[in-house]
């Protein structure tokens, strides 16, 4: 079995820089939950999609062997660095470079010192893979790419995975409901900026525990819609393409609000 | 101390490829030039600018988004390579520069007693967006100017446009009663491209000419239509018209540095310079001055 375990995270680095805070820490929590999965699983490489990663004209793929250097959030500075230290399978990223070419979308790698490795894949490396056990395979948010072509971009990476011999975990990195506070609040009084948006979140993790994936397929365009999902909630897509399109049940290991949008800790029984 | 000034304020685009086709020592990646009209255009800037003799560049740049609020770089020295995340083949560039923290702390206090959310940029480790560097670098290669480095709150696109830049105009404000109180004389950037609309595939390699032209023509001639009027110096029509003009043509000028500029210089019916016009990977580009000194609205050095 190539695929052998699927989580879909937040990229806010809120929960990793400031876990003290109790609606931070119970996802902070979550995240440490996921990572005992994630290991107890025993990918070899995890393949992730960060929405938070934005590429415009390509589909980029990160293929510099070795990340390591400290990040600095756009918006959260405040709360401190964001180290990291990443080890890429370049041999995997590669090919799937060269076979999502081979499918008609135009791809390339990125192998550059100092490129700026986006908060979400770094706050999913840094919890997920905190011994460095995993090589990861990251790869881009193309904003002219819609579901189907995300859905195939997953589908071929671990099509990719499988022809090399390599068990995956398969991470996304993207948020649920995007309403935020704009000002600054009391950040321990941190809740869903909006009851309908916390309500249409609440419906779709019902349908991934229950493994209800047509059910889910089905309310995603009006969900992203109503609850301005983060990126349409095209890492969705991402996580079934590389899956093969179904589940049979996820585990929620937390939901709560980051700054006002949702985010959760999800994994998905392939 | 003497009431400070804005004197001038130049629409400056960042297309890193400007910096790419110039080939100077800060940036790895090498060419064999192109955009030569846009970096021509800005070596005309360069000039007026040294005859302006400012003591601060203040640059507003929509390559730093910020949600919760607007917010200032706050560390005086700042360096470090920036690697452009769109086009890292032909932007990584080694930057030094000079942050004049003290006016940019009383632009983020102005704008909070303002009713805006504002914030400090105080992490000496954190990466200046690739816009503030283009920007900065075009229209002043020499480094030797201190700067106020702006984020761009993406309140135009999480509300309306009309709101966004309804915050944009308050900043405006803000800024401008920072520079007066401060004594410096100071020139406005704003680091906005007009029609937005690109190709999606690079030539190869990316400096020929030959395959550089408007991506849309409707937003070429929208292009044209606000450039006109600029140069004309009809700055309210320009406004009346820009909600429209940032529908039809995905300006990028909706994320709101040229409406914070303008706002800053009270909105002035003065006609701009256009230094020159061009396209970058189809996004259309233009270098224009609004010379408060040779209209008379501030005083020579």
């Amino acid at each position: 079995m190539t695929v052998v375990s699927a989580f879909m995270l937040p990229g806010s680095p809120l929960p990793y820089v400031q876990r003290d805070n109790p609606p931070w820490g119970h996802i902070a929590d979550g995240m440490d939950a996921a990572a005992r999965a994630l290991a107890e699983s025993r990918p070899d490489t995890i393949i992730m999609y960060s929405t938070a990663w934005i590429a415009v004209l390509d589909q980029l793929w990160q293929t510099k062997a070795h990340l390591q250097d400290v990040h600095v959030d756009e918006n959260w500075h405040e709360y401190g660095d964001l180290p990291f230290d990443i080890h890429t399978d370049v041999e995997l990223a590669e090919a799937c470079v060269s076979a999502t070419n081979d499918a008609g979308i135009k791809s390339k790698g990125v192998d550059y010192d100092k490129f700026p490795i986006d908060t979400g894949s770094i706050v999913a490396a840094n919890f997920l893979n905190a011994d460095k056990q995993c090589k990861f395979v990251i790869t881009a948010n193309n904003v002219y790419h819609d579901w189907k072509m995300t859905e195939q971009l997953g589908r071929i990476a671990a099509e990719q995975a499988q022809k090399l011999g390599r068990k995956i975990a398969v991470v996304v990195s993207g948020g649920l409901s995007g309403s935020i506070f704009r000002n600054s609040i009391n950040i321990a009084d941190d809740h869903i900026a909006s009851s309908e948006e916390d309500e249409w979140n609440m419906r779709i993790l019902g349908l991934m525990e229950g493994g209800d994936c047509a059910g889910l397929l089905a309310v995603c365009p009006e969900y992203a819609a109503a609850a301005k999902v983060d990126m349409g909630f095209k890492h969705m897509a991402f996580l079934l393409g590389a899956i093969g399109g179904d589940f049979s049940a996820a585990k929620v290991h937390a939901y709560g609000p980051l700054y006002g949008s949702g985010g959760a800790v999800v994994e998905f029984s392939v | 101390m003497s009431k400070g000034e804005i004197v001038a304020g130049y629409l400056a685009p960042h297309p890193p490829h400007l910096v790419y086709g110039e080939n100077p020592e800060q940036n790895e990646a090498r060419s064999q030039g192109g955009w030569e009209q846009l970096r021509w255009a800005y070596e005309r800037a360069r000039a007026s600018l040294e005859e302006l003799k400012p003591d601060v560049l203040l640059v507003h740049s929509p390559h730093w988004i910020t949600q919760q609020g607007h917010h200032f770089l706050g560390v005086k020295d700042l360096s470090g390579k920036s690697v452009d995340p769109i086009f890292p083949n032909l932007f990584r560039y080694n930057f030094e520069l000079e942050v004049d923290v003290e006016l940019a702390e009383a632009c983020c206090a102005n704008g909070a007693e303002m009713g805006l959310t504002t914030k400090m940029m105080r992490n000496p480790n954190f990466r200046v967006d690739y816009g503030t560097i283009t920007t900065l670098h075009m229209i002043r290669p020499q480094w030797d100017i201190p700067v106020v480095g702006i984020s761009a709150n993406n309140s135009p696109y999480y509300l309306s446009t009309k709101e966004g830049l309804e915050e944009m105009d308050v900043l405006g404000k803000a800024t401008r009663k920072a520079i007066e109180d401060s004594g410096r004389r100071a020139v406005l950037l704003a680091s906005n491209t007009l029609c937005h609309y690109h190709f999606s595939v690079e030539p190869v390699p990316p400096e020929d000419m030959a395959q550089e032209h408007p991506e849309n023509y409707a937003g070429y001639l929208w292009d044209m239509r606000m450039i006109e009027l600029l140069r004309q110096g009809k700055i309210s029509e320009v406004f009346e018209l820009l909600p429209q003009f940032i529908d039809e043509a995905f300006a990028e000028v909706k994320s709101g540095a040229f409406t914070w500029m303008f706002s800053a210089m009270e909105y002035p019916e003065l006609a701009g310079e256009l230094h020159g016009y061009g396209t970058v990977i189809g996004t259309g580009n233009a270098v224009m001055e609004w010379n408060l000194i040779k209209a008379g609205l501030a005083k020579a050095a």
